[in-house]
């Protein structure tokens, strides 16, 4: 009977996890909901403040700031690896993390300096463990960060981008393109480039080719293009910032769900699996201990 | 073959045992050998039966052993007066012979100058050798995780199909070629097709070079009672086998090694007999002289001070489980046991030895090297590791492991595949040579897994090769 009674064990602990990860896949359901609506509001404002960056830049070509300039070559690198403080949230920050270290080697390949700051705990131990020097860390963004927060941060790399202490900051991070799709990314915040403010416009179906023609919009400055820009240019930098972790945090709460759902079936396929094998093993021992009274009867007659 | 001294009359028959009634003051000893010739109906019946019971009123049960067909009450026995006897000798050598010790191979008579009685005791307390020796097989997983002892007792255990013979083979292609002394193998209650081949094959191998040559066979001495046999003939040839390997022991000094092929097939005849004896069932439906019929076995099979005999026994285990009580006896005898697993055969990994299960009596460092006992016990305490967080894996996936076990997995994975091997027997079936892997070239290959020095070699590279050089070739090839 030893081994029904171990298998029964094992078959409770499995049924104990199977509650933990079931309760979790509500939770996360739940948080993403919230964390979705949350990146919805955000997302009308950081569209309409791409779109007026965009077609500033469309409209005069002189526009210049210092935090939309290239430099080269590039002498220090910032590296900001958005992940989560809490696991079992599927491959969510195995992916970003295994991007993470990609960057951070090439970047030491080519002999370039990199400001290593993580956000989140899981990010922070595997960096430890892998024995890579973090400069900074960050514990305090959950799954509801919040603008002041992420505006303190800004302010810090505007600040530092600014003096030359960093001439790159970049964010490795998960995209949320859709409830099924969610891939880590790489995305170059500082300086800030053309392209990457005429994407983000072009990017939404409503405004779609028009984009590019609504620069022919003549416009007006008041006082001037510079004063504007100087006001423009940062204010979509913290956008854009805020932005990365709010997709984070959608992406966190729905990989979190389908993990937190598949562990779910694969356990409920294990208790299956080993109630069959208890069922196996008591009805062997029933068998085997009627047959030895049957056989033993027998061979007193 | 003793002098008849008494004749008796058969009174009963019970399947394959039979009783047999004698005049007062003639009876037979218990094992003596009883003989029946008789011709019925123009059939010759010569049997050969063994006491095993007085039921007083100067009857004995006796059991066949041999086909009881054609055997009808009141027919004449013949007490031998001694148990049944084998021939052994330097002659024997080379020949194929049955429980009887009659030759089956169809060459003639054996001109044996002795015969044993298969029935002996064990050798004595004060005669055991005490000497222990590391017996290199050139398997990687046996070498590592359960080095055989020279003049020692290693068990093969594995429920059907797990490839217990493809190995007990493997090891006869393996020792017996470069072995020096004498072999001996007893075919117990197994296919009489693979006895067939074991036979054909060891007339083909050579051992030595050039004029030297000569083929396996001629240091060799087969015993065999297949499964077609009765049980009583199952039950009685391992002893006949071991009574040849003992003389070659005593008489000679030589190391003889003793292949046996299946002992589980001896507790089965055991049972089957039982019953019909009279004796009622005990655990599980098996003899309740189980633990006595097989101690009596084990123990003769033993290293004494004139001789050392290696032995190698197959062990089949009814339904995958060890706790039955006819493998579970056979445990204690042994010295190194080999446990065939069946989840590792299911991935296809040979041979599917149990690296958790398996172990040696002289995995110890005072036996085999601190070096050497330190890479077996860290393999095992990886995949013992593995082992626990399979669950885990299963439930959440991977990536909910922490660092330290990703590494640990990671290796784990490669290690149970590097544990498979090319073997020589399977080279016509799997097309690639047999490997032959030094001890120091396994513990060197092991050391450096576990150390992760061969981490980013792809798993499947680590599938049947032999040292791990041949992993990283065997990669490179796959990335082409």
């Amino acid at each position: 009977m030893a081994k029904a009674r171990a298998i029964i064990k094992r078959r409770k602990a499995v049924q104990n996890i199977k509650k933990i990860t079931r309760t979790m896949e509500l939770i996360a359901t739940a948080r993403f909901r919230k964390a979705l609506d949350r990146a919805t509001q955000a997302e009308a404002y950081t569209r309409k403040i791409a779109e007026i960056v965009a077609d500033l830049r469309g409209t005069s070509s002189q526009v210049a700031h210092p935090l939309l300039e290239e430099r080269d070559p590039v002498r220090r690198v910032s590296l900001l690896v958005l992940t989560s403080n809490r696991g079992l949230a599927g491959s969510y920050n195995g992916n970003v993390l295994r991007m993470a270290t990609r960057n951070y080697e090439e970047h030491q390949e080519s002999n370039t300096p990199v400001n290593l700051e993580v956000s989140g705990k899981r990010g922070i131990a595997f960096l430890r463990f892998r024995r890579i020097q973090i400069d900074t860390t960050y514990t305090s963004f959950e799954d509801r960060p919040q603008f002041e927060e992420v505006d303190v941060l800004a302010n810090q790399y505007i600040g530092q981008f600014l003096r030359g202490e960093i001439d790159k900051l970049e964010v490795v991070y998960t995209k949320f393109l859709s409830s099924s799709r969610q891939v880590p990314v790489t995305e170059t915040l500082l300086p800030m480039t053309v392209s990457q403010v005429g994407e983000d416009t072009s990017r939404h179906p409503a405004k779609g080719a028009t984009g590019r023609m609504s620069a022919d919009v003549p416009y007006e400055f008041l006082p001037d293009p510079a004063s504007i820009l100087e006001e423009i240019v940062p204010a979509s930098f913290k956008v854009r910032l805020f932005k990365c972790f709010l997709d984070a945090a959608v992406s966190e709460q729905i990989m979190r769900m389908i993990a937190m759902r598949g562990a779910t079936e694969n356990a409920d396929e294990m208790v299956k699996t080993l109630t069959r094998q208890y069922n196996r093993a008591r009805q062997s021992q029933i068998t085997r201990e009627l047959s030895e009274i049957i056989g033993g009867a027998a061979a007193l007659e | 073959m003793a002098t008849a001294t008494a004749t008796g009359r058969i009174t009963q028959v019970i399947g394959s045992t039979f009783d047999a009634e004698f005049e007062e003051g003639h009876l037979p000893e218990i094992y003596n050998a009883l003989r029946i010739e008789a011709e019925v109906k123009g059939v010759t019946v010569s049997l050969t039966g063994e006491v095993q019971q007085h039921l007083g009123g100067n009857r004995v049960r006796c059991v066949a052993l041999g086909g009881t067909d054609g055997l009808v009450r009141g027919m004449d026995v013949v007490d031998t007066g001694g148990p049944v006897s084998v021939p052994v000798g330097t002659e024997t050598l080379g020949r194929v012979f049955n429980l009887l010790g009659d030759p089956i191979d169809g060459r003639g008579p054996v001109a044996a100058k002795e015969h044993w009685p298969i029935h002996r005791a064990a050798p004595s307390f004060d005669t055991l050798s005490p000497k222990t020796e590391v017996f290199e097989t050139g398997i990687k997983v046996i070498d590592l995780l359960t080095p055989f002892v020279r003049g020692g007792k290693i068990g093969l255990f594995g429920g059907a199909g797990l490839g217990k013979t493809v190995i007990l083979q493997e090891l006869i292609a393996r020792i017996a070629k470069v072995h020096s002394g004498y072999a001996v193998f007893a075919g117990v209650g197994e296919r009489t097709r693979e006895g067939n081949d074991l036979w054909l094959e060891m007339q083909e191998t050579k051992t030595g070079t050039g004029a030297d040559a000569k083929s396996v066979i001629d240091s060799t001495v087969m015993f065999f009672g297949q499964m077609n046999e009765p049980p009583g003939a199952r039950l009685r040839v391992a002893l006949s086998a071991l009574t040849n390997a003992e003389w070659f022991r005593d008489a000679t000094g030589a190391e003889t090694l003793l292949f046996i092929d299946n002992i589980f097939r001896f507790s089965q005849a055991g049972s089957e007999v039982s019953a019909l004896l009279g004796r009622m069932p005990s655990n599980v439906g098996y003899q309740p002289t189980l633990a006595t019929e097989m101690g009596a076995l084990q123990e003769r099979i033993t290293s004494t001070n004139k001789g050392a005999i290696t032995s190698v026994q197959a062990v089949y285990v009814p339904a995958d489980d060890l706790t039955d009580p006819a493998p579970a006896t056979t445990f204690g005898f042994l010295d190194a046991f080999i446990v065939l697993s069946r989840s590792i055969s299911e991935k296809g990994i040979y041979p599917a030895v149990d690296p958790l299960g398996s172990t040696s009596r002289i995995l110890d460092p005072q036996y085999i090297g601190e070096e050497h006992y330190e890479v077996s016990r860290r393999v095992q305490s990886i995949l013992q590791r593995y082992k626990e967080l399979r669950d885990i894996i299963a439930i959440l996936g991977i990536d909910e492991l922490s660092e330290e076990d990703k590494i640990v997995v990671h290796r784990a994975r490669r290690i149970e595949r590097f544990l498979s091997q090319p073997f020589f027997v399977a080279e016509v079936f799997i097309g690639k040579a047999g490997k032959y892997t030094p001890l120091a070239e396994t513990i060197r290959s092991f050391k450096e897994l576990c150390d992760g020095k061969w981490d980013h070699l792809p798993e499947s590279a680590f599938l049947y090769v032999g040292a791990i050089e041949e992993a990283e070739e065997q990669a490179k090839r796959m990335a082409r």
